[in-house]
């Protein structure tokens, strides 16, 4: 029996910031539906694999193919469209646009893909019902507790239907009962949707909700784990 | 036509939801584009009028196409300082801005989608200036002309959609160097030197080359009457090389003075301002720019106005329209202190920018144990001591200016306008000193809690 084709696939992944080496020909597998945990200490290069895979950052070496396409040979156009359609991406800090409201935040990436308003909006208030938001919608991210804010700012990565949802510790910011809450919310709707995520994480905690663990160290995979 | 709404709609929201900071650099930049409206329809008005005319202001001096001329250069000239105003309100909370766009790419926005939002952001403020200015500008008009030619009124319609339009593209020209990534760092495509005003410097000079080429060559031509094309051009090398070189020698002043002092620096104050100015020499350098053009202007048009009222009264002739000539003198005047004020907003409101910009910088230096006298005085120095050598310089050009006045009309040289650059120079950091108060609230050590 052949192997499923993985959906995103990186590999010999190499990228120095300066002097600093964050990745030393890191390689890694995300299978369609996949929940895949990326742990490792602080400098490792978590982050910098996410950024690498999401097309943020163009790696110096190596390649990053996704659903058959080489992500570095993209134009930043197209990378920009992927992370509009295909990926959501959210970050520790949520990364929401304090100058809009939070049902403005959620509807932005379909208001730059062309939707009209009224239906960016109304679809936008349907996720952030679904991330138990609603009621808030005109508050700014501001005001918003940060549970609250990282369910937004969920909910804006899943508007689009992406296929692939990158998560840089989204409950590092955040309290344990709130985390657990982001938590869920976001492995019930990837599983409902057949979404697969990336996680980066140094908590053990969030990491045992992936199905597979990947450890770094120094730049390389130290270690890959499958759960039970 | 869908996306550009949607760009600009998303543009409003940005606007709308923005912070006080943002909300002044609307303000400022709508005042900048009303002024820059203002000037240039008056500029516009008086253009369209042929031959001897009577104008019922500014006692006659506006009757006359060539002194009318004359206001109509002035009134071009005072753009200068209003671009730079302008350019300094867009520095206001760039910072903040910066991020915004990154969230916007990170939320799936291409860079160009990025640019049109930042430049729509600006054409709105513009816009604002623009219409208020125009609507003054046309019932002023209405009032003072019975009935204004067709010409008038499309030269008007010009200017009110170029200023919007001009404010836009700067918007996102400003953005040119700089890719907003989706992380929020704000990648430099090229290093930040002087080769831009350098470039511009010689292409000034360029063009004073070639006016003087089509100067030569007019003199040899037959057809005496054709318009000339070498004054325009050689006033547009000159302000062109002048402006780019005063950004040139602003930026390289600050340069060499944070190099010098770097390596010498006996107390706190001065080692703080000189690191800041080796760090980032072009900082400020379009506002003292600015600065420097006005010391020139100012130091030579006061030789020029002493020379000028003594040869006026010197002489019976001319004395008898005294009126006439005095208030030219002080109209010039008075364009060049509005440039001034101009200038001197612009230098308190960059100070301020920087102040806010650096605000978590600050407030690590005060958590430190750096004192607060010792981050203010280092903060004035950060102007004084590169602007000292440039006033300086620029002063030399203003007096030589007026010298050179003085010794074609066989007066004496006036050296009191040696006075006006130390003036501008104390006026300079007075306006810097406006902004001190700022820093109290930004050395609190809670700034250093927030991302």
């Amino acid at each position: 029996m052949s192997r499923p084709v993985p959906l995103l696939t990186a590999g010999g992944l190499t990228k120095a910031h300066g002097r600093t080496t964050a990745l030393r020909g890191a390689s890694v597998e995300l299978h369609t539906g996949e929940i895949l945990a990326v742990t490792g200490a602080s400098g490792s290069g978590k982050s910098t694999l996410l950024h690498c895979l999401a097309g943020i950052v163009r790696p110096d070496a190596g390649s990053v193919t996704y659903d058959g396409r080489r992500l570095e040979g993209l134009p930043e156009k197209r990378l920009s469209e992927l992370r509009r359609t295909e990926f959501g991406v959210v970050f520790q800090f949520g990364q929401l646009i304090p100058e809009l409201t939070v049902l403005d935040n959620v509807a932005l990436p379909l208001l730059l893909a062309g939707t009209d308003r009224a239906g960016a909006r109304a679809r936008a208030g349907q996720w952030l019902e679904r991330f138990g938001v609603r009621g808030q919608e005109d508050l700014r991210p501001g005001e918003l507790s940060g549970g609250q804010a990282q369910r937004a700012a969920l909910a804006r990565a899943l508007v689009t239907g992406p296929r692939v949802v990158f998560a840089d510790e989204p409950t590092g910011a955040l309290d344990s009962l709130a985390g657990e809450q982001v938590m869920t919310a976001l492995i019930h709707t990837a599983r409902e949707s057949g979404t697969a995520v990336l996680l980066i994480t140094h908590d053990a905690q969030v990491a045992a909700y992936a199905d597979r663990e990947v450890r770094l160290r120094d730049g390389a995979v130290a270690a890959l784990g499958v759960k039970a | 036509m869908t996306s550009l709404r949607a760009d600009l709609r998303l543009a409003w929201e940005l606007t709308r939801g923005s912070d006080r900071g943002e909300w002044w650099r609307v303000t400022l930049t709508a005042v900048g584009a009303a002024l820059a409206t203002g000037f240039a329809l008056a500029a516009v008005a008086l253009a369209s009028l042929r031959g001897w005319y009577h104008v019922p202001v500014a006692s006659g001096l506006l009757n006359e196409p060539g002194t009318r001329s004359g206001v109509i250069a002035g009134l071009l000239l005072l753009l200068v300082p209003v671009l730079g105003f302008l350019g300094q309100c867009a520095r206001i909370g760039a910072v903040h801005r910066d991020r915004r766009l990154a969230g916007l790419r990170l939320a799936g926005a291409t860079p160009w989608q990025v640019r049109r939002i930042a430049a729509l952001e600006t054409g709105l403020a513009c816009l604002l200036g623009s219409a208020v200015a125009t609507v003054f500008s046309a019932l002023l008009l209405l009032r003072l002309w019975d009935r204004p030619t067709a010409l008038t009124w499309a030269g008007i319609a010009l200017v009110a959609v170029a200023v919007p339009l001009l404010g836009a593209a700067a918007g996102a020209l400003a953005l040119r160097r700089v890719v907003a990534s989706p992380l929020g760092w704000v990648r430099r495509v090229a290093p930040r030197t002087g080769r831009g005003p350098g470039l511009l410097f010689l292409a000034g000079l360029l063009l004073v080359g070639a006016a003087a080429l089509f100067a030569l060559l007019g003199t040899s031509s037959a057809a005496s009457n054709r318009p000339s094309i070498g004054l325009p051009l050689t006033m547009v090398g000159v302000v062109l090389a002048v402006g780019a070189g005063s950004v040139w020698l602003s930026g390289a002043a600050a340069r060499g003075m944070g190099r010098l002092l770097a390596g010498r620096a006996r107390s706190a104050a001065v080692l703080i301002a000189a690191e800041r100015l080796r760090d980032d020499p072009w900082a400020a350098a379009r506002t003292h720019a600015a600065v420097l053009l006005v010391t020139v202007v100012g130091t030579g048009f006061m030789g020029i106005r002493e020379v000028f009222l003594d040869v006026v009264r010197s002489r019976e002739n001319l004395t008898e329209r005294l009126g006439y000539y005095t208030l030219g003198v002080d109209l010039t005047g008075a364009a060049v202190a509005i440039a001034l004020a101009i200038t001197l907003s612009g230098l308190a409101v960059g100070t301020a920018e920087s102040l806010a910009t650096r605000r978590r910088g600050l407030a690590a230096q005060a958590a430190a144990g750096v004192p607060r006298a010792v981050l203010g005085r280092s903060l004035l120095l950060e102007t004084a001591l590169p602007l000292a050598p440039a006033v300086l310089l620029a002063g030399l050009g203003g007096t030589a200016i007026g010298t050179w006045y003085a010794l074609l009309a066989h007066r004496p040289v006036p050296w009191v306008t040696a006075l006006v650059p130390l003036a501008i120079y104390a006026a300079c950091l007075l306006a810097v000193a406006t902004s001190l108060p700022l820093l109290g609230r930004s050395v609190r050590p809670g700034e250093l809690r927030y991302a």
